[in-house]
């Protein structure tokens, strides 16, 4: 069997969530011959991937095209032949997964979060719908090629390997004169610590009643070092930054702490933080449906509540 | 300017999750109480940015394409009754529980037998199935470039300048016609219905279009992608809730349960 899993890195960091799909392989076949095609990202790294051959294209994430993405694969895949081509979710995977799906003819299903293999050795892949109030498992016609989206943070990421191996060059497709042009691209990341790096995410929900109440997320979240996070409510009445927003069309995030404070679990938030391995959340509301997901659960004003857990922090340190 | 939309006509998916069931017969997740259908949110985001859009010019027409079977007039009319101008629709019993190829198929051919448009809309992805794929598909299949997640378009020298959002951010782009645009809710609210427009929806005739006006045989709707089972996933989990005689105590509480896990 051979695999394509095709990554997207800016130029200087290595977002190692890549590595995920490499375990997501291992679910279903141990020996597949894996070939790596990575736009941007570190080549030292790229080099290490747990992948049998490794492709780098040279291309500033900031301001490329997809299309320009999108061509150079086409482009590739004529040359190469593959059972599975993967992508993991992110901007780019969600422009050009789906395009490349239609433009080649191959089937394509979007955000795995597990597969099954049948005795008979047929797969089965299951997949949120409705939100994430439930889920679907899909079995694919026979196809020459498969396009697959991996969703964020459901399977582990596999260990770099220690010695490396050639990483070979290949150009970027040139843009398409019949396609847009990106003029310019405005980039502002949240203040402080990264949402989706951070092993503490504190999030504050329409409770919070206003604006103010993020003044207390953001001083529990700096006691704690933790990322401040928002639900699409909250972003909404203009409270915070879009890029705080948690949720499914927002971050992913996997902390080991996320505490909600007048977050009620709407199933588009839970996308986003279900993969949090702890949560406490405050709520007003005892039958808010983020406490069916919570390992603890206060009922009380959140921000009456966050006061005290600050003032407790502050005098037990 | 001519200019349509896609629409699709989906089960109200903002009710909580305790309360949803699932339909096995025709594999997808309902309201457990009557709760009526509703137009897909981001959909409506896309009639919104569409008006905003068609305001620009003097004679502008928006159309809204919508593929089903037994579609609910009174909701998929809502678009009319915010300002389109018709609606155009493929709902016969063939197109049951038809997968996103042969939906993206059927979409693409009312687009050609009704257009040609300047611009196509549509909204990044539907709350039933989640799969953000029509929109890009029909730019495959009629070579038409799509700029997904737009929130505000300008027009400028016979150019569309369009600002499309990205995680944490947003870029500038500037693309001829014809173009196919994906919304979200960065659009901001859709408006309100007016009375006058609930009035002439109300009498505004559904074209319908068979898969024969259209030309499409039934072999061209076999599905490369099946679902087989919806199934709601298992919630083990027990939250503890934290109780004492005040929020100080709570909170002492919850700090010492953390700690003692080695979680903080």
């Amino acid at each position: 069997m051979k695999i394509l899993c095709v990554t997207f890195n800016d130029s200087e960091v290595f977002d190692d969530s890549c590595l995920e799909i490499f375990s997501f392989i291992e679910n279903f076949n141990k020996e597949a011959q894996i070939t790596s095609l990575n736009f941007g990202g570190d080549k030292n790294q790229i080099s290490k991937l747990p992948s049998h051959e490794n492709f780098y294209v040279d291309s500033n994430l900031e301001s490329v095209n997809p299309t320009q993405i999108l061509d150079t694969l086409d482009n590739f895949l004529d040359n190469n032949d593959f059972d599975y081509i993967l992508f993991q979710k992110d901007d780019l995977s969600n422009y050009v997964a789906p395009s490349i799906s239609f433009r080649k003819n191959y089937p394509y299903l979007p955000d795995i979060k597990a597969v099954r293999v049948e005795e008979n050795g047929n797969l089965k892949f299951i997949r949120p719908i409705h939100g994430e109030a439930a889920e679907g498992v899909y079995s694919i016609s026979k196809s020459k090629s498969l396009v697959l989206k991996i969703r964020k943070s459901s399977f582990e990421k596999k260990a770099l390997i220690e010695k490396s191996r050639d990483v070979k060059e290949l150009l970027l497709s040139e843009p398409n004169s019949k396609s847009f042009k990106i003029v310019e691209t405005n980039k502002s990341k949240p203040e402080g610590i990264q949402l989706d790096e951070a092993d503490i995410v504190v999030s504050g929900g329409r409770g919070l009643g206003g604006k103010e109440g993020f003044d207390g997320i953001r001083e529990l979240a700096g006691i704690l070092n933790g990322a401040v996070g928002a639900s699409r409510a909250a972003v909404e009445s203009e409270w915070i930054e879009p890029g705080n927003l948690v949720g499914l069309t927002g971050k992913w995030i996997s902390p080991t702490l996320y505490m909600t404070f007048g977050i009620s679990g709407a199933s588009q938030h839970l996308a986003g933080c279900s993969n949090s391995k702890n949560i406490v959340s405050v709520n007003t509301d005892p039958d808010a449906s983020i406490f069916n997901h919570s390992r603890f659960g206060v009922v009380a004003d959140c921000n009456e509540f966050i006061k005290e857990i600050i003032e407790e922090l502050k005098n037990s340190n | 300017m001519k200019i349509c939309v896609c629409i699709k006509e989906v089960p109200d998916s903002d009710v909580p999750s305790n309360k949803l069931k699932i339909d096995h017969d025709n594999l997808r997740v309902l309201p457990s109480e009557k709760v009526p259908s509703i137009v897909n949110g981001f959909d409506l985001n896309a009639v919104e940015l569409a008006l905003r859009f068609s305001e620009n010019f003097d004679n502008s027409t928006v159309s809204i394409i919508s593929v089903g079977h037994n579609l609910t007039s009174d909701v998929i009319k809502k678009p009319i009754a915010m300002g389109a101008d018709e609606i155009i629709t493929c709902d016969e019993e063939k197109v049951k529980n038809i997968d996103i190829n042969a939906t993206a198929n059927i979409i693409s051919k009312l687009i050609e037998k009704t257009g040609p448009y300047d611009v196509i809309f549509s909204g990044r992805h539907a709350s039933d199935f989640d799969m953000a794929t029509v929109p890009f598909a029909l730019s495959e299949i009629l070579s038409i470039p799509i700029v997904n997640i737009v929130r505000n378009i300008k027009f400028e020298d016979d150019n569309l300048i369009l600002e499309r959002v990205i995680t944490d951010g947003y870029q500038i782009i500037e693309a001829k016609l014809p173009l196919i645009i994906t919304a979200g809710n960065q659009v901001g609210d859709p408006r309100y219905p007016t009375l006058k427009g609930i009035m002439g929806a109300s009498k505004k005739e559904i074209k319908n279009f068979t898969l024969e006006d259209l030309d499409i045989s039934e072999d061209e709707l076999y599905s490369k992608i099946n679902l087989e089972e919806i199934y709601f996933p298992i919630n083990e989990n027990k939250v503890e809730i934290i109780n004492g005689k005040d929020n100080r105590e709570k909170a002492s509480i919850l700090i010492s349960k953390l700690r003692e896990e080695g979680i903080i």
